[in-house]
């Protein structure tokens, strides 16, 4: 029997943050080097962890994302090996060298605490993404981790002419220096409930990358569960 | 069934069969004669790019597992199994070759053949024998190549200088010669005899026992493994040496002095298993540390763990390891978007992307699947007509479409559903209605009701497709083609798509008895089908 399980043994750490299959994160945590995850991620772990839900300083910089029932990353400090997952999504593991990244909120899944973060409203996409449109601007040098449901795609911006656009579900992330607009493609004819279901897309111009993944599926799994 | 094909023809995959998951059996022998059978994976200019990507014995599988080396079975001296849709898009041309190990030229060998068979049925076969070959050492019996869609060619063309010389052709780069000295009988295979002045790009001392920190020669030439210092990799493996020895390409020999490049301290790994080239490759890209023991795939994978053909998904699967890598081009360099000159271009195996520019033709989209668009891109309601049609009928099963219109790309995917372009050429194929994605307007389509007791909603609405034009499928989870045979039968939850020359019947199996059951069954209602050989089916793993 072990033979056949002993294929998805863990391998042995190499860097801060790894993929074990392509929907699990393991982390390799030591005392210092703090951790923010989302709560509720964690699946397993190794060695003294310990987890602080909604930390003051989490309070501080995301006190815009705060509503009422606290941020949705928690503080996870110690020594040992932390395994993450989201619900299966993808895991894609970013080595952050001096970059800075914009992810869509609920598809954060940990990143170094001593990065630069903060937590943004997309302007304008409020009034029609349902919940709003959240992400979070890192920026540093460190390690991210993000979700993905499905293989994501990330495409160049500003190659062609035009203005790359994205169905908001679908984004995961974006480069911070890219300008950002919503873009209603509404049309008479969508009003009497004949939209071609693609009606709200953000529109992103200037020189950077825009990740999206193959699913519409937005939701947030993990803040869903309670 | 099976299609004879001569030295230079061609034809579309599709053509042959709809499945994607082939095997590929090659049968070559001559009396004496050991032969290497390999497949290099080629990029767009034909040169061997990426090493992870030539399997042969010491690399039995590409990262993704996309290709993957059987062994001999089934009267096939070697085989292979490709599974198309998975090979990554920088992957255009897979060519299989087989070369002599040891002295002899091609002119020896007996009648043999490279076929193709899929869903278990042979569906072409190039056969060849010596009277084709003088005395080459090495010969390219097959390609497949993509040219829009992926296709097969009979090529059957010799090489004088046997396996090196396939390797230069396809700019790959011999390391470094095998050491003589070290497996006496053995190292010579390769050709070293007949071509002792080996190829100079091959750059290889000729004999000596060079230290192995040499073959980082070629940074950027395909073959070479990155800077990582490629040889620990593949320490000379004694216990087989008549078979194992040649194509010790990229990782040369590390003399038994043990020159070990000093960032691997990999002493204790697995020699055999790992292949050359897997983890040097890795590590650049994904920032690997090298000479991680016992971990060339990442996932710790045991090398010998054995293959499970019908479940390629989970671990071994494409998912690069984005594990590091300096920087945020890098980790997400895996993702990048691939654009071909294809109207028609998967970007993964969940996302197509469809340049609207080529072609002219709007596309027709179901509503809500475009992730993402470049340029001047209209979308709007498909109209009544046909789309009424469907919709009007109350059993909600509803299809509604979009028109994609203008200039620029459109990003189409679904839910993470595997998606399947279908270039149809004058042939017809039915869809089931859920499962159509988008498909070029070009197309002539038309609704197809099937009714029958005890299908949900009452009917089963397909699609039915005909002209020349392309058709995108989305399945969930991986797919399997069937031939349709007297007995073929298939949930009418799970069926996806048939040729459209088969003919459909529902058969229920009524057990009076089962309703004296609370859990009977549940497989009631099945569709049958009919048709002459050459009619296929696509069944997902997933019942809507």
């Amino acid at each position: 029997m072990m033979q056949q399980l002993a294929g998805y043994a863990p391998t042995p750490m190499q860097a801060r943050m790894e993929n074990h299959g392509r929907t699990m994160l393991k982390v390799a945590m030591a005392s210092g080097q703090d951790l923010y995850a989302r709560t509720g991620s964690m699946v397993s772990y190794e060695g003294f962890i310990q987890y602080e839900p909604n930390p003051p300083a989490v309070r501080q910089i995301a006190s815009q994302w705060v509503t009422g029932e606290g941020a949705p990353i928690m503080k996870c400090s110690g020594d040992g090996l932390l395994y993450l997952a989201d619900y299966g999504a993808d895991v894609v593991v970013i080595n952050l060298n001096n970059d800075s990244i914009s992810v869509n909120g609920t598809n954060v899944l940990a990143f170094d605490a001593h990065l630069q973060w903060g937590v943004e409203k997309v302007k304008g996409m409020a009034k029609f993404a349902g919940q709003g449109l959240w992400n979070v601007e890192i920026a540093g040098t460190g390690w991210v981790a993000i979700t993905s449901r499905g293989t994501p795609l990330v495409v160049d911006c500003g190659r062609g002419e035009d203005e790359t656009y994205v169905d908001p579900d679908a984004l995961l992330a974006w480069s911070p220096n890219l300008k950002v607009k919503g873009k209603r493609s509404f049309k008479a004819s969508s009003l009497v409930g004949r939209g071609s279901g693609e009606a709200y897309q953000m529109a992103f111009s200037g020189q950077g990358i825009v990740v999206v993944q193959p699913s519409e599926d937005s939701s947030d799994r993990l803040r869903v569960r309670g | 069934m099976a299609r004879e094909f001569q030295r230079g023809h061609k034809a579309k995959i599709s053509d042959l069969t709809a499945g994607t998951d082939l095997y590929v059996g090659v049968q070559i022998s001559a009396p004496g004669l050991t032969f290497d059978i390999s497949c290099f994976g080629l990029d767009a200019n034909e040169q061997l790019s990426d090493d992870r990507y030539f399997i042969f014995f010491n690399q039995p599988k590409s990262p993704e597992e996309s290709l993957q080396l059987l062994g001999a079975q089934a009267g096939d001296t070697e085989s292979f199994r490709v599974t198309l849709d998975r090979i990554p898009p920088q992957i255009q041309r897979l060519s299989f070759t087989a070369t002599i190990d040891g002295n002899g030229q091609m002119s020896q060998i007996g009648p043999g053949y490279i076929r193709i068979v899929a869903g278990g049925e042979e569906v072409c076969r190039y056969s060849f024998d010596g009277s084709e070959f003088t005395t080459e050492r090495a010969v390219m019996l097959g390609d497949f190549y993509l040219k829009d869609v992926w296709r097969f060619a009979a090529i059957g063309q010799g090489f004088d200088g046997g396996l090196e010389a396939l390797l230069k052709n396809f700019g790959g780069e011999v390391a470094e010669e095998q050491p003589q000295a070290q497996q006496p009988q053995a190292a010579p295979s390769f050709g070293a005899p007949a071509t002792p002045a080996a190829p100079p790009a091959f750059g290889a001392p000729a004999g000596g026992p060079a230290p192995a920190p040499a073959p980082a020669p070629a940074p950027a030439p395909n073959f070479g493994a990155p800077a990582a210092p490629a040889p620990q990799q593949t320490p000379p493996q004694p216990q087989q040496p008549s078979v194992h020895t040649a194509p010790t390409v990229v990782a040369p020999m590390t003399p038994p002095a043990g020159t070990v490049p000093p960032p691997a301290p990999a002493p204790g790994q697995h020699a055999p298993q790992p292949g050359f080239g897997q983890q040097p490759p890795q590590q650049p890209q994904f920032g690997q540390v090298p000479g991680q023991p016992g971990a060339p795939q990442g996932f710790g994978q045991p090398p010998g763990m054995p293959q499970q053909p019908g479940a390629p998904a989970g671990y071994g699967m494409p998912q690069p390891q984005p594990a590091a890598g300096p920087g945020l081009q890098a980790a997400l360099q895996p993702y990048k978007e691939t654009a071909t000159g294809a109207r028609w271009t998967p970007q993964n195996q969940q996302m197509m992307r469809v340049d609207l520019n080529m072609g002219g033709t709007p596309v027709l989209a179901r509503q809500g699947s475009m992730v993402m668009y470049q340029g001047k891109v209209d979308f709007s309601y498909k109209s009544a007509g046909f789309a009424g049609r469907i919709i009007g009928n109350a059993t909600g099963q509803e299809m509604q479409l979009m028109r994609c219109t203008g200039r620029g790309q459109v990003f189409l995917a679904e839910n993470g559903a595997h998606l399947h372009s279908i270039e149809l050429q004058g042939d017809g194929i039915c869809v089931s209605a859920e499962n159509v994605l988008a498909f070029d307007e070009s197309l002539q389509h038309e609704v197809r009701r099937i009714e029958g007791h005890g299908i949900p909603g009452g009917a089963l609405f397909t699609m039915q497709f005909q002209g020349t034009g392309t058709v995108v499928v989305k399945t969930h989870g991986i797919p399997v083609v069937l031939p349709v045979t007297p007995t073929t039968y298939a949930d009418s939850n799970a069926i996806v798509a048939w040729s459209s020359a088969a003919q459909v019947i529902i058969s229920s199996q009524v057990r009076l008895r089962r309703n004296s059951f609370p859990g009977h069954s549940g497989e009631t209602v099945n569709l049958q089908f009919r048709g002459a050989p050459g009619n296929f089916i696509v069944v997902q793993p997933y019942e809507v």
